[in-house]
């Protein structure tokens, strides 16, 4: 049988201690000790970006790194980034835009956006871009998540820009714009 | 209820008709243009936007039941062979193994027919144990030669990649409908064209690859089986679960799929992999949680076929399309199933005829993506129009308008000329701009024709304190069904989404379609529409019993109870008091999808433009913006169907310039079965996308919806063909459209002159 490590590891603010296989990653830790199944199986081989968690506010893919690792770290996943019981601007800006949709990629890009306005709070769309790069969306066609970001950290600077509006015309009995 | 005559108008901007249309019994009339709309139109937020947001949404790989044991599948590293014995006797006897079985026994399938095929699998307590486990298992194979590839199959001496009788090469099925003009005759109509253009397209296979990979969760309770499935299928998957295939045959199974991962049209079926988890589960008696790797998803869960197609058009010598030839091959892999290009539609083509053969290759089997048939098609009709306008020396536009009848695209390419300014950034001359770096536009064209039909049902209840629940057994995988069943029962009981809760992906509720060929919206929302309406009727009843007043004068509107005719009611009631007014518990109401009537047009249409930015030195390929003037009938929420769009031009523009599946021609297997080295488009290929919707009023049903899940990708990829040309003047005909396939066209025009 496989060895069991036994780590108090530090997630969203809270001590967690925890057995686990020490073959196990970061990933089935979370979603299987911890329950904490926010974070999303997607390849397993860091291609895809879905299980993107916080280690010490860096974006890192944790279908690649033990748990075992873990001693002393802060993780952070998107079970702990409501604030309170208020959604963070970037989870708001993602509802609001619609930049989720099956919505499985998305716990994963919120973590990835989360890190980037930590370090730079006015990222340009290209930096948006490169640093979302890592992070896979099969539905949206990414242009929400893209505005999201920016509207989220608008928001966080304080400024209040609306975002974009879907472009229904055509008719005059066209949808109207959105709300 | 008796079924009504009435006059309804159809259409959209300044292009509507009155048409007589008979009403099914119990039905309402569809919208009309002159209806106040509070809700239908606007873009509320996805109803499950905060679970989505928060990492709340349960899908099903996040199943973790109480006991729940770990299902591994085993896999044929041969591309042909026949399985002369499995051995479980070893892998039973591993630590943590609860349950094996053998696909030969389940399924009587001992012939392996592609690299990657399911032998067997195993249920242990960890994943791990049943890793080990798999590797226990002794097989002895018959190994056989085989063939990955179309041209090889095709080859005299090639393998058989079947069984018994079954040639490797056979006529697709022939579609359904009239005859058309015989071979002799297109023959003699293209003799006797003006001009003929004649070209062989060839595109590439696509997989789905959804984000979340295939699987259930099985558990028998002891009652019945309960399925968490991640398909898109909710009801197809009960029906497997409970009759026939596999030999499951649950007395009664619920199928739970509440949040869907996507699906793309390869999560129909449980698969083989979710029967082997059932038995697993009643073998082992604990649930089982088996979910393919993303290896196991892209070799055995589908794909787009791949297309060989020539094609001969000819001209008269006013520029008329007068005669269209056709021949397609494509691969299903090893199944018998259908590899059809739609290459003969959309336009007027004069006699046409085709002829198509299926080739059968030892590749994983084909299945259902985002309009199957139709982006592969479209990029060789589409290229060959092109083609034939340049020929005709007619504006590729005009052309096309030229042979084109439909009543919606007709409006639509002057909506994508303008919006993507077609008339100052085309080159009149194809690759005539100055530079190395050198831009270009192109434009492709859809059809779709999805009504949505009967077989489903939505149920409304109206609960005392208010809150109102909107429920069908069908899934949301991504799409929206969630958020526009609610939207549609909202409208009618005159209420915002904030107290509707909405129940979708359980199998315990009213039936609904599988999400395929773009049927799910407009199957469902008339049905959730009427059963809306019925309850408001309920509602108002109980107001009336309550207040003395009158129910046929009243109505409610911005969660009020109001008057029909604009004058005061005695008292002001707002909707939750009018709701707390119910002596029964509740107001319960499920109503049946009624059929279709007649409409507008049975088709919508689509029209897309790609602006191009093409590197003559290097080959790379920049998509700037895809123009997408799309139709579904009336937009019900713009946010939701903005998004379908966004999400089927992406799909189009990876199958237009990275997907392929690529095998070895030398080992039988996918090279690249991983998200690494099969490219879907990242965040920094993602073009500006300009989503323009042409609101109709299309008749056929109550809420005039019609699908949208498909057509907005189908002509990505062809636009995106055409605007390469436009930059460069060399036409690649082959997807995906690779740097190195740009430099090769490049240097046939060269060497052309």
């Amino acid at each position: 049988m496989s060895n069991t490590t036994t780590l108090t590891l530090r997630i969203n603010d809270e001590d967690v201690t925890v057995a686990f296989p020490t073959h196990h990653t970061l990933l089935e830790v979370l979603r299987e000790e911890c329950r904490l199944t926010g974070t999303k199986h997607g390849c397993e081989l860091g291609e895809c970006g879905t299980c993107t968690v916080l280690v010490d506010g860096k974006p890192m893919l944790s279908c690649l790194v033990l748990a075992a690792e873990m001693d002393g770290h802060e993780i952070r996943t998107v079970e702990g980034m409501m604030i309170g019981n208020t959604l963070h601007p970037l989870q708001q800006a993602f509802a609001d835009l619609g930049a989720a949709q099956c919505g499985y990629c998305t716990p994963g890009i919120l973590m990835a956006a989360e890190a980037l306005l930590e370090a730079n709070p006015d990222p340009t769309r290209e930096q948006i871009q490169e640093a979302l790069a890592g992070n896979l969306c099969r539905c949206t066609g990414y242009i929400k998540i893209l505005e999201a970001v920016e509207w989220a950290a608008a928001t966080q600077r304080g400024e209040d820009t609306p975002p974009a509006k879907e472009s229904i015309y055509g008719s005059p009995h066209a949808a109207t714009k959105g709300e | 209820m008796q079924t009504s005559e009435t006059t309804i108008k159809v259409g959209y901007g300044d292009n509507f008709k009155e048409i007589k249309v008979i009403l099914p019994a119990g039905d309402i009339p569809p919208y009309q243009p002159e209806d106040k709309l509070e809700l239908i139109g606007k873009s509320p937020n996805r109803a499950d936007a905060f679970a989505k947001v928060t990492g709340r949404a349960k899908y099903t790989y996040d199943q973790q039941l109480p006991g729940m044991i770990f299902g591994r599948i085993l896999r044929s590293p041969h591309a042909n062979a026949d399985i002369k014995n499995i051995d479980l006797t070893e892998a039973k006897a591993m630590p943590g193994v609860r349950a094996a079985l053998s696909y030969v026994d389940v399924f009587g399938r001992s012939a392996i027919r592609y690299a990657g095929q399911g032998i067997a699998a195993i249920a242990a307590d960890t994943e791990q144990q049943a890793e080990d486990a798999l590797a226990a298992i002794r097989v002895d194979y018959d190994v056989l030669p085989f063939c990955v590839t179309k041209e090889a199959s095709m080859k005299d001496t090639a393998p058989q990649v079947g069984r018994g009788d079954q040639e490797n090469v056979v006529p697709a099925r022939r579609r359904r409908g009239g005859r058309g003009p015989s071979v002799e005759e297109v023959d003699a109509a293209l003799k006797s064209a003006e001009t003929v253009i004649e070209e062989t397209f060839n595109t590439q296979v696509q997989t789905h690859s959804p984000l979340e990979t295939h699987g259930v969760v099985c558990d028998w309770n002891g009652v019945d089986l309960v399925c968490y499935a991640s398909t898109q299928a909710t009801f197809g998957v009960q029906r497997e679960m409970t009759s026939g295939r596999g030999s499951v045959k649950a007395a009664s199974a619920k199928v739970l799929g509440e949040f869907v991962g996507g699906g793309f049209g390869s999560k129909f079926s449980a698969g083989s992999e979710g029967v082997a988890c059932a038995l697993l589960a009643k073998d082992a008696g604990k649930p089982v949680h088996l979910m393919l790797d993303r290896r196991e998803e892209q070799t055995d869960a589908g794909n787009r076929p791949d297309a060989k197609q020539n094609i001969k058009l000819g001209l008269n010598k006013d520029g008329e399309i007068v005669a269209y030839k056709v021949k397609n091959w494509g691969t299903p892999g090893s199944g018998g199933g259908g590899a059809g290009a739609n290459n003969d539609s959309i336009y007027n083509l004069g006699l046409k005829h085709k002829e198509e053969l299926t080739v059968r290759t030892n590749c994983g089997g084909a299945r259902a993506l985002r309009a199957p048939g139709w982006p592969q098609g479209v990029f060789a009709l589409e290229s060959i129009m092109d083609m034939a306008a340049e020929k005709a020396g007619v504006d590729p536009i005009d052309f096309r308008r030229k042979h084109d009848s439909h009543p919606i695209r007709i409006a639509q390419y002057g909506i994508a000329r303008e919006r993507s300014e077609w008339d100052t950034k085309r080159n009149v001359v194809a690759g005539s701009g100055k530079g190395t770096v050198k831009t270009g536009l192109g434009i492709g064209s859809s059809l779709w024709f999805q009504r949505g039909g009967r077989g489903a049902a939505v149920r409304v209840v109206i609960h005392k304190n208010g809150v109102v629940d909107v429920r069908n057994g069908a899934q949301d995988i991504g799409t929206g069904t969630r958020t526009i069943i609610g939207m549609c029962a909202a409208e009618e009981l005159g209420i915002d989404m904030s107290n509707v809760r909405t129940f979708i992906g359980n199998t315990d509720d009213p039936r609904g379609p599988g999400s395929g060929g773009s049927t799910t919206a407009p199957t469902l929302t008339p049905a959730a529409r009427l059963a809306g309406f019925r309850a408001k009727e309920a509602l108002l009843a109980v107001v009336a019993e309550a207040k003395g007043w009158k129910a046929e004068e009243l109505d409610l509107q911005t969660a009020q109870v109001v008057r029909k005719d604009g004058a005061a009611l005695p008292e002001k009631l707002s909707f939750n008091d009018a709701c707390g007014l119910m002596v029964e518990d509740n107001i319960d109401i499920t109503e049946d999808r009624r059929p279709n009537y007649d409409g507008f047009t049975g088709t919508n249409a689509g029209v897309q433009i790609a602006e191009v930015e093409v590197d003559t030195e290097t080959g790379q390929v920049r998509v700037k913006k895809i123009t997408a003037v799309s139709d579904c009938g009336k937009v019900i929420n713009a946010k939701l169907a903005e998004s379908q769009v966004r999400g089927g031009v992406i799909g189009g523009v990876g199958y237009g310039l990275f997907e392929r599946r690529i095998m070895d021609r030398g080992e039988g297997r996918m090279v690249n079965a991983n998200l690494e080295s099969y490219k879907v488009v990242g965040m920094a290929d993602c073009p500006e996308i300009d989503v323009v919707f042409l609101d109709v009023y299309m008749g056929h049903n109550n809420t005039n919806v019609m699908g949208l899940g498909e057509p907005p990708k189908v002509a990505t990829a062809a636009a995106i063909a055409n605007a390469v040309y436009n930059a460069t003047g060399a036409r690649v005909t082959s997807l995906p459209i690779t740097p190195r396939r740009v430099l090769e066209a490049l240097a046939r025009k060269e060497k052309r002159g």
